[in-house]
């Protein structure tokens, strides 16, 4: 089948160009934050050196950028942990047919493509209207968890897909109450989907800045941070050290999951019994019962 | 010889889980280990299932319902110096109607949505059909699937920043064209323009159509391929009648997907910002929105319209949990 | 009303388990109402009474969607009776939560737990009972050996076979010691060699420990082999208790009939009738049978012959075209064992199965014309 072959090598190269669209800009990126001292924001690329990167750790706003990211993290940790929980809560829910769970459906989905810059806006609005301050872990964590829900949400559910029911059947008939059930039997097995959401909501929170703008409070995340270098004062290289740091926090924290889930795939599927094994245990004994 | 009585009617019905238990030999609730009226009760399903739902539903609610809610309710009041008064009025309203900016942005962003909409299917389908269907392992699968799906979890602003060195006139791309002799001046239509901007959106929400329908495309059954080539189907056939059809629910998830988001991202910045502004952030910065509050809730109500009649659309046209 | 035990202390039957015997298992008027999927009310079990007594090996057999594994499932409380009542050893089930019952169940696809090896999902019961550490291995480890899984003690489910999965499914649910075994179709995910022995060691099995088994299947076939009585259900109600002997050669209506597999079945009018003996007129051909009170000349009848008293060119009839006809062959299968011949004659079909010798006289002889005919003694009469 030569010609599926092709057509796999055409793909396969389509598939590179593809992620070089999607990764360019930040490879770029990376590439400039490696830029001489005497170069630009843009090519040509004068010398290579570590400049920049110095500049980031040691630079007269290194102090301020610590914060920050230290402040986002925080945020990101409990945005993600909030989203876990939920998206487990209410995929529970949804594992039987109920009044009402398009409707809710809906609510969840909403919460996905709703602009972010609108969802600021409006909790902005609705808080002062409310006369409450707004404030990073008042405010903010709302709208992130929001935006990450549906997408923990919509994991949790393709997890309860693959699950079986019967095996918490099976717990119960030996003797486990529910909550010994979920401990012993549920929560093992769905783990991974709970650390995607927790992903979900981590990155999602990290990189958030739509639905912080209006809502920091007058605390900073490190997204906030980076656009008001970008339009407030002059670019240099050090912003791409800034940036491509960033990023590598998210694809960081993706490849932990990558490694979790190869590592999980590959306990599971040891060699199955051969058929030898089989009849050869059928043939030699008769069930014995000492009783 | 025990078999069942004629054909009475059954006792009345005490459907769904726990019957009242009749009088017998051991009526009562106070046997050893019986579920006790508490216990009974939180393990009807019903109730159980409202209390799952509860913490999640609540937060939405709070955080996402109430705002958006909130910002219907301001487009109906009246704007002053400092922001607005709960005075009721059409006024915003009226004031949008009339405005041959305002609908001209709105049909050139829902244009513009189709466009993208369009190119993320035509160059995002291929992607899926590597992923699901060409590469055979389950393992190898999935971890392409997230290496693609990665850039998602990083930050958008970071990555339009990057967009300047990457796509300028002394960008990389640039250079890189001009080095391998095809072209001999810049592009500038590469960053400034409506091409850019398109294809900045692209780049952001290519994955919402890609992920969709890797997802249908990875459930067909291979030996429903088999069979078709078996009886003489050619590979554009082959395509056509198996593979096409059986990814449709995937295209219509993604389409509108990408369809609200990029709606959104476009309506925001040229609505709200009037078509003054290139991007979300300066919106927010130039503090554009603060000071017209009620008439960028207006326009944001009609915004917040369209999302409602896609995510409506995205339920009727296909049962999305049925799919997953 | 209690059913007399049908004989279970067969030859070689070893001695009575340590288990407590009480009464047994009753069911009593056991219904259950589920809403379908457009809101209307649908009957899975409806006024189900049954009694089974320890060391009885119940099946309870019909096609999918008759009940039976509903029936089961509500013994195993893993649903609840919409009413009835349900009482073992004189006490009432109903309300009682599964990890509460002294029952445990063999689920259809074993249901082990993937996450831990062999050993844990045996101990797993013991565990959640409280047993010492010592004491729960020790017996995990004797019902590995009595399934003869002690060498795959750490092995995970999925890299267990089929059959091994089983068995460790069984060792799981022995090891509990429960009153009752409840099975839901444990063969179903075996294929057809597998399927054959386990039912034969699940029967060994049974006798060895004397406990109650319920099991659910729709395989007639596994059901003849393992029973000591088939409960044979139909739209959730049950259409006849028996030793298989007596569900196999005496069904006592249609549905029994049709279930059993290679029945042939004539309807149509009673026309003459002397003391006991009553005659069928079933359009082409005559049936007689032996009938109880009942059935007056003009009244419509239908009767049973199994396909395997029908017999090819031997005067079995009782002659005058009563308990014989003429019909073709459609097609000689041939099994090995015995023949199946498919036979016609109008718009009716028939089966009949001789002896696999007599293949050699039937072979291609498809087409042609025999004469079949059959004992009275094998004419069934099926209630209405």
């Amino acid at each position: 089948m030569t010609r599926g072959r092709w057509t796999k090598r055409i793909l396969a190269a389509y598939f590179v160009v593809f992620l070089l669209f999607l990764y360019g800009p930040m490879l770029v990126m990376a590439v400039l934050s490696f830029q001489g001292p005497q170069g630009g924001i843009s090519f040509p690329m004068r010398g290579v050196s570590l400049h920049w990167w110095e500049a980031l750790v040691n630079g007269p706003r290194a102090d301020t950028i610590r914060e920050t990211a230290g402040r986002s993290l925080r945020l990101g940790l409990l945005s993600g942990a909030i989203v876990a929980v939920l998206a487990l809560t209410l995929s529970m829910g949804y594992r039987r047919r109920f009044r009402g769970d398009n409707g809710l459906f809906y609510l969840i989905m909403l919460a996905l493509m709703t602009p972010g810059i609108l969802l600021s806006l409006g909790t902005a609005l609705y808080w002062q209207f409310l006369e409450e301050p707004t404030s990073l872990w008042r405010t903010a964590i709302g709208t992130h968890v929001v935006w990450g829900l549906p997408f923990g949400f919509l994991v949790m559910v393709a997890v309860w897909n693959r699950y079986s029911n019967a095996v918490e059947e099976a717990s119960r008939d030996l003797g486990a109450g529910a909550i010994r059930t979920f401990r012993e039997v549920t929560l093992p097995l769905i783990w991974t989907g709970l650390l995607g959401a927790f992903l979900f909501g981590f990155t999602l929170s990290w990189n958030d800045y739509d639905r912080t703008a209006l809502l920091a409070g007058g605390e900073n995340t490190l997204p906030l941070q980076i656009f008001a270098l970008t339009i407030g004062s002059v670019i240099r290289p050090d912003l791409y050290a800034l940036g491509t740091a960033t990023t590598l926090v998210s694809l960081i924290a993706v490849g932990i999951f990558l490694v979790v889930a190869a590592l999980i795939l590959r306990r599971r599927r040891a060699a199955p019994a051969t058929v030898d094994e089989e009849f050869g245990i059928l043939e030699s004994e008769v069930v014995q019962a000492e009783r | 010889m025990s078999s069942s009585s004629g054909r009475r009617e059954p006792a009345p019905a005490l459907a769904g889980a726990g019957g009242a238990p009749p009088e017998g030999p051991a009526g009562g609730a106070e046997a050893a280990g019986r579920r006790s009226r508490l216990g009974r009760v939180a393990d009807a399903p019903g109730l159980r299932r409202i209390l799952w739902l509860l913490p999640g539903s609540a937060w939405l609610i709070f955080f996402l319902l109430a705002p958006v809610l909130f910002i219907i309710l301001v487009s109906f009041w009246t704007r002053t110096i400092s922001g607005f008064d709960e005075v009721w009025t059409l006024d915003n309203y009226r004031a949008l109607f009339d405005s041959n900016v305002y609908w001209s942005q709105l049909w050139s962003s829902f244009w513009h949505s189709l466009v993208v909409v369009a190119a993320s299917l035509v160059l995002g389908f291929p992607v899926a059909y590597f992923l699901a269907i060409s590469v055979t392992s389950l393992r190898n699968q999935i971890a392409l699937f997230i290496i693609a799906l990665a850039p998602f979890w990083t930050s958008y602003l970071i990555r339009a920043v990057a967009w300047v060195p990457m796509m300028g006139r002394e960008g990389a791309l640039n250079t890189i064209l001009q080095k391998l002799r095809l072209i001999d001046q810049p592009l500038d239509i590469l960053l400034f323009s409506d091409f850019a901007v398109t294809l900045a959106m692209l780049q952001l929400y290519i994955l919402f159509m890609v992920a969709p329908i890797f997802f249908m495309l990875a459930q067909i059954d291979r030996s429903s391929l088999e069979a078709a080539r078996d009886l003489g189907a050619n590979s554009f056939q082959s395509f056509r009648e198996v593979i096409l059809p059986q990814s449709m629910p995937g295209i219509v998830i993604g389409s509108i997907f990408v369809f609200v988001l990029t709606m959104g991202e476009f309506g925001t910045v040229r609505i709200i910002g009037g078509g003054q502004v290139s991007s979300v952030g300066t919106i927010v910065s130039n503090q554009v929105v603060s000071v017209q509050f009620p008439q960028a809730a207006a326009s944001a109500v009609f915004l917040v319209l369209a999302m409602m009649v896609g995510v409506f659309l995205l339920l009727r046209v296909s049962n999305l949990r049925e799919e997953l | 009303m209690a059913e007399p035990i049908v004989e279970a202390h067969r030859e070689g039957a070893a001695a009575p388990s340590q288990i407590q015997r009480g009464s047994g298992l009753e069911l009593r008027s056991l219904t259950k109402l589920f809403s379908g999927h457009h809101g209307e009310r649908v009957v899975a079990v409806d006024d189900v009474n049954l009694t089974i007594d320890h060391g009885e090996y119940v099946v309870l057999l019909g096609p999918s969607g008759c009940g039976k594994t509903t029936t089961l499932r509500m013994i195993g409380g893993h649903e609840e009776p919409s009413s009835g009542e349900m009482i073992l050893d004189g006490e009432s089930l109903l309300g009682l939560p599964p990890e509460k019952r002294p029952t445990t169940t063999v689920f259809q696809h074993f249901a082990l737990f993937p996450h831990k090896n062999v050993l844990d999902n045996v101990e797993f019961g013991p565990k959640m009972h409280g047993v010492g550490k010592e004491a729960r291995r020790r017996k995990a480890e004797e019902a590995l050996e009595m399934v003869g899984l002690t060498e795959f003690a750490d092995r995970k489910p999925a890299a267990l076979s089929g059959g091994q999965q089983q068995r460790v499914a069984l060792a799981r649910v022995l090891v509990m010691e429960p009153k009752a075994l409840l099975l839901d179709e444990p063969l179903g995910d075996l294929d057809r060699l597998l399927r054959l022995r386990m039912r034969v060691e699940l029967r060994n099995l049974q006798r060895q420990l004397g406990l109650m088994f319920i099991h659910v299947t729709h395989d007639q076939e596994e059901a003849l082999s393992v029973a000591d009585r088939i409960v044979v259900m139909h739209e959730g109600r049950i259409a006849q208790v028996g030793d298989p002997l007596t569900i196999s050669t005496r069904p006592e209506n249609e549905i029994v009939a049709r279930f059993m597999g290679d029945n042939n079945i004539f309807r149509g009018n009673v026309v003459a009738r002397e003391g006991d003996r009553l005659v069928i007129d079933a359009g082409r051909l005559k049936v007689a049978a032996r009938a109880p009170a009942g059935f007056e000349p003009g009244s419509e009848a239908a009767a049973s012959v199994r396909a395997a008293g029908l017999r090819v060119d031997q005067e079995r009839g009782s002659g005058d075209g009563i308990n014989e006809l003429e019909c073709e062959v459609e097609f000689v299968e041939y099994l090995g064992d015995l023949v199946k011949l498919h036979l016609r004659l109008d718009e009716n079909v028939f089966v009949a199965k001789v002896p696999g010798d007599e293949y050699a006289m039937l072979r291609g002889r498809e087409g042609s014309t025999v004469r079949i005919s059959w004992q009275e003694a094998d004419v069934q009469l099926l209630r209405p």
